[in-house]
């Protein structure tokens, strides 16, 4: 039922292979009250299930810090999901 | 504590992501000071080959505002780290061709040691833990560059 869970707005964005992958750079996520990162990467894996397999060669960030999965997200961050990073 | 004078130092670092042209030479003198007795340079650049396949061209993208807040932290454990003066971090974007830079570093110091250790380990952390990606292009097609997964902090139930 719409509107009975407190839910939370958040952005989330998508770099490198996992942008290609999703074909998504930026997205506004609407996710419940009390959601982790994990939760929040869960979301877009069943939305493009191809993400999936990449859980375990990827970090995510949350505010523009690595952070840890099970992280909990609130209103208004800034949530990345980082490929292996490749510079220099 | 390093404390002010560390604060001064980090103010005169230059600390940049740019999609022209790396000007090496202008950061070698932005670092460079009457105090100084030795600069250390990283120069990376594109190679014409990766894993024996002929490399076209490279395509660097980033997190930008992270990339940079990164490349500042980096910039300031090395000041902390190391006795050293000055600072330029400097990556390029976009459509890099062979040959051409893609990151330059610039370490000045009274004393030669400084300044290469702070060097390296300032290019070491940078492809650790600077959210940049770069996608290698040949004459048969593409791919991501197999890349570090920078550390992450511990999981928050054991932080709290």
């Amino acid at each position: 039922m719409a509107g009975a869970v407190p839910s939370l707005r958040v952005k989330v964005l998508f770099f490198g292979r996992l942008r290609e992958l999703t074909g998504l750079a930026e997205d506004d996520g609407e996710l419940p009250q009390g959601a982790t990162l994990a939760q929040v990467f869960e979301r877009y894996a069943e939305r493009y299930p191809k993400l999936a397999g990449f859980r375990n060669s990827m970090v995510v960030s949350r505010n523009q810090e690595f952070a840890a999965w099970d992280t909990r997200v609130a209103a208004g961050d800034e949530i990345a999901f980082l490929p292996p990073v490749s510079g220099g | 504590m390093a404390g002010s004078s560390t604060v001064k130092a980090i103010e005169q670092d230059k600390i940049e992501l740019v999609r022209a042209a790396i000007d090496a030479g202008a950061l070698v003198r932005d670092v460079r000071a009457g105090q100084d007795g030795a600069i250390v340079t990283f120069d990376g650049f594109v190679r014409n080959e990766s894993d024996g396949r002929l490399t076209s061209y490279l395509e660097y993208e980033a997190y930008e505002s992270m990339a940079l807040g990164k490349m500042k932290e980096i910039a300031a454990e090395i000041h902390e780290k190391f006795a050293i003066h000055r600072v330029a971090i400097v990556h390029r974007l976009g459509r890099l061709e062979i040959g051409e830079t893609s990151v330059f570093i610039a370490v000045s110091a009274p004393h030669r040691g400084a300044a290469f250790d702070a060097c390296r380990f300032a290019i070491d952390t940078l492809k650790r833990t600077v959210p940049i990606w770069k996608k290698e292009y040949f004459a048969d097609g593409a791919v991501w560059a197999d890349g570090e997964l920078p550390p992450t902090p511990p999981s928050a139930k054991s932080a709290s």
